[in-house]
């Protein structure tokens, strides 16, 4: 069986993280979790992840300050951006920034599932073996 | 059909193809002066033909002239139209911005917690005993992100509501105490003391006392959060250049100076989510421009801020 996808969900709504990451864990992914772009690099720090799940409004430092540093503190990992901010510009930032892809907050688990997915197969296809 | 000019694709400025003005600075007087000149060497009946030539060819110029300044006046106020059309526009688009991602927040809760409580139920609906609980947890999370919502729309629809001030004169110290003794037990529970400098000698204002009871609740409210145990917030009143003014000084953690600008802007917060709205500082600056003053705030990292309302006395 091939290895559970890690995921790594930086959102500064707890409860949110928390049920995603319950939610994920059911269906087989291995996830962490961090409230603050800070706390998701030190967590990056203690071990590296395949798919990081983003949200861009959060206090202090926001999606698009953290998205350069936490790929430069796991370049293996795709960054997914999910957000409520419903704006074209900060959508296409996060993309010119190196993110993978871009979902609006609501957003069914499944279809936050196949994005994740997605990403993660399409690193795996274009990664050097 | 003529496409409608829209805010941001403006139609071309006046000017851009007006006609040229030299035949009104330099043909219509050298013609009027050549006439003039010839007419002081001619016959007295030619003479008088070239007078009233050089006047018909002033006044038309003149008539030209006045035409176009009134056309250009009439364009310039259609742009002032137009101007003002497009911030709205643009007022509303960040408004509603605002309005999505403060929503679209614990929308994205509550669906999740539904999709939890789906999963829990099971194909068979008939969940098992030891997730009933987490069934209900998740209810109850359903249960507190719409009531979030709610909170955000229903001040929202506060600042919609045309609130027309009701004025009645009141003394200032008196609208202050009103809201100080509020707050005065939780403050004291959380450390923070209320000191109180009034001028005694301030005379009532005449204000929409309900409206400026808002104002002052909210100001402490803010200022009791950001001060630690041990703080201190003083309420003063004086009068300033004929006004009178209120003070609002917490000894907190201070606003940072970049977040200075944006602390009245509509969702501006930078309390965890759903913990602020971020619209009560702006809905209080509103409330002190209907009421004739102004709101404004200074504030140092680590020493404070201070919330100041200066009213019409």
């Amino acid at each position: 069986m091939a290895d559970p996808i890690r995921v790594l969900i930086v959102d500064d709504e707890e409860r949110f993280r928390e049920t995603l990451a319950k939610l994920l864990g059911r269906h087989g992914f291995v996830v962490r979790e961090a409230g603050s772009g800070p706390a998701a690099l030190e967590l990056l720090g203690q071990a590296p992840c395949d798919v990081i799940v983003l949200d861009v409004k959060m206090p202090g430092m926001t999606g698009a300050d953290a998205l350069p540093l936490l790929r430069a503190a796991c370049p293996e990992a795709e960054v997914l951006v999910l957000t409520g901010h419903a704006s074209v510009d900060i959508a296409s930032t996060m993309i010119a920034g190196g993110a993978a892809d871009y979902l609006l907050k609501p957003c069914p688990t499944e279809e936050l599932e196949g994005a994740i997915r997605a990403v993660y197969d399409r690193r795996q296809a274009t990664r050097p073996r | 059909m003529n496409p409608e000019p829209t805010p941001d694709a403006p139609g071309p400025l006046p000017g851009d193809h007006a006609p040229p003005l030299w035949p009104h600075t330099l043909l219509a007087p050298g013609l009027a002066g050549a006439a003039v000149l010839s007419a002081l060497a001619a016959p007295p009946l030619v003479g008088v033909g070239l007078a009233l030539f050089a006047g018909a060819i002033c006044i038309g110029s003149a008539l030209t002239l006045a035409r176009r300044v009134r056309r250009g006046e009439r364009e310039l106020h259609e742009l002032d139209v137009r101007l003002l059309h497009s911030q709205k526009l643009a007022a509303i688009g960040e408004l509603s911005s605002g309005i999505a991602h403060e929503i679209n927040n614990p929308l994205a809760i509550i669906t999740q917690e539904i999709d939890l409580a789906r999963e829990l139920f099971g194909q068979d609906a008939c969940p098992a005993p030891e997730d009933l609980a987490d069934i209900k947890d998740c209810l109850d999370q359903v249960g507190k992100q719409v009531a979030r919502c709610c909170q955000i729309t229903h001040k929202l629809l506060n600042f919609a509501r045309k609130m027309e001030p009701v004025l009645q004169e009141e003394a200032l110290e008196q609208v202050i105490e009103d809201m100080a003794v509020l707050v005065e037990r939780e403050a004291a529970g959380r450390g923070v003391a209320i000191r109180r400098d009034y001028d005694q000698s301030l005379p009532p204002v005449r204000t929409d006392v309900p409206l400026l009871r808002q104002v002052i609740l909210n100001l402490l409210t803010n200022a009791m959060h950001a001060t630690p145990e041990g703080g201190t917030i003083t309420l003063a009143t004086c009068r300033q250049n004929g006004r009178a003014v209120i003070e609002v000084r917490d000894t907190g953690c201070g606003i940072p100076p970049e977040n200075l600008p944006k602390v009245f802007d509509p969702f501006f917060t930078t309390k965890e989510p759903g913990k602020g709205t971020g619209l009560g500082l702006s809905l209080s600056h509103g409330i002190v421009a209907r009421l004739g003053g102004n709101l404004t705030a200074q504030s140092a990292v680590g020493k404070g801020s201070v919330f100041t309302v200066s009213l019409p006395l």
